[in-house]
């Protein structure tokens, strides 16, 4: 799906997300609401059937057959969310970021005084945090 | 003799001037009074539009969508919580943890998750969805999303 995950998960996540994909797989192939979810019940059996696997290598087997079965099993046309990736209505709605503000011309930042006096403020506000919660920022050793 | 007939023209060219000057606005002033009764058909048939039921809903459902309120989000996902089969509905408030007060596993957490996505028509990514685990986070997740503040 959508999410995209960098670096490491725990075992615990990979089965969820593989559990969630395999669902999501079974309702694109099965269209009648009753025959899908008599098809995740059954999904689900076999999840809870490997549940108390101890062993972190079969386990991992076990993950890596799952991830090379719903490969293989996979959905010419999988049902998109409209907001997803690959959906109808993705990207329809653009949201600028935040830090565009900060590249107003002085002319226009004018217009709103009171706004841009708030924002430096809330600004300092935030570095105070930063510096509390992660330390300052060291000037060497960056990369 | 040339004097006059100099003056005269000039007398002329002004009642010309003039002329035109007072047709126009004659012209201008008919014009007035022709339209007028053709605003008032127009205006009339408006009236008798406006009587007829009007065009509810357009061709996006963004213009015309509400906002849902931050009560009918707490409902909604209350409703969906206890409607899944393993969640007892009188144990089940906003701020319950599915895993150590409901007693749910990681894999019905998901499909919570999944209904919840249902639900509300927006996909929530894996890194999001293990820290809802009380329907209170998943409220506050819904209206951050939707851009609704209490």
């Amino acid at each position: 799906m959508a999410s995209f995950t960098t670096g490491m998960s725990s075992h615990t996540r990979k089965v969820q997300t593989l559990y969630k994909k395999a669902v999501r797989s079974l309702e694109n192939w099965y269209d009648r609401r009753d025959v899908f979810r008599y098809q995740a019940v059954l999904m689900r059996e076999r999840f809870d059937q490997n549940k108390d696997v101890k062993d972190m290598r079969i386990a991992k087997d076990l993950i890596m057959k799952g991830e090379q079965e719903l490969f293989e099993k996979q959905h010419w046309h999988p049902k998109k969310f409209p907001e997803s990736p690959g959906g109808v209505a993705y990207g329809r709605e653009v949201i600028p970021p935040d830090w565009v503000m900060d590249y107003w011309h002085p002319i226009e930042k004018a217009q709103y005084p009171e706004y841009f006096a708030r924002r430096e403020q809330r600004k300092q506000e935030y570095i105070k945090l930063w510096e509390k919660t992660h330390g300052k920022p060291t000037t060497t050793g960056h990369h | 003799m040339a004097g006059i007939v100099k003056n005269i023209r000039a007398l002329s060219k002004q009642t010309n001037y003039l002329r035109s000057f007072a047709t126009r606005s004659l012209a201008v002033g008919v014009n007035n009074k022709i339209n007028r009764p053709q605003q008032s058909l127009v205006k009339s048939t408006l009236f008798l539009t406006s009587t007829q039921p009007m065009q509810s809903r357009f061709y996006s459902p963004e213009v015309t969508k509400s906002k849902p309120t931050e009560q009918e989000i707490k409902d909604r996902v209350l409703k969906v919580c206890s409607s899944y089969d393993k969640v007892t509905a009188d144990k089940l408030k906003l701020e319950s943890h599915f895993i150590n007060d409901l007693g749910l596993d990681s894999l019905d957490h998901v499909e919570v998750i999944m209904a919840i996505e249902d639900e509300f028509g927006f996909e929530i990514p894996d890194q999001d969805a293990e820290k809802l685990l009380r329907p209170a986070d998943i409220v506050r997740y819904v209206a951050d999303k939707e851009d609704i503040y209490d």
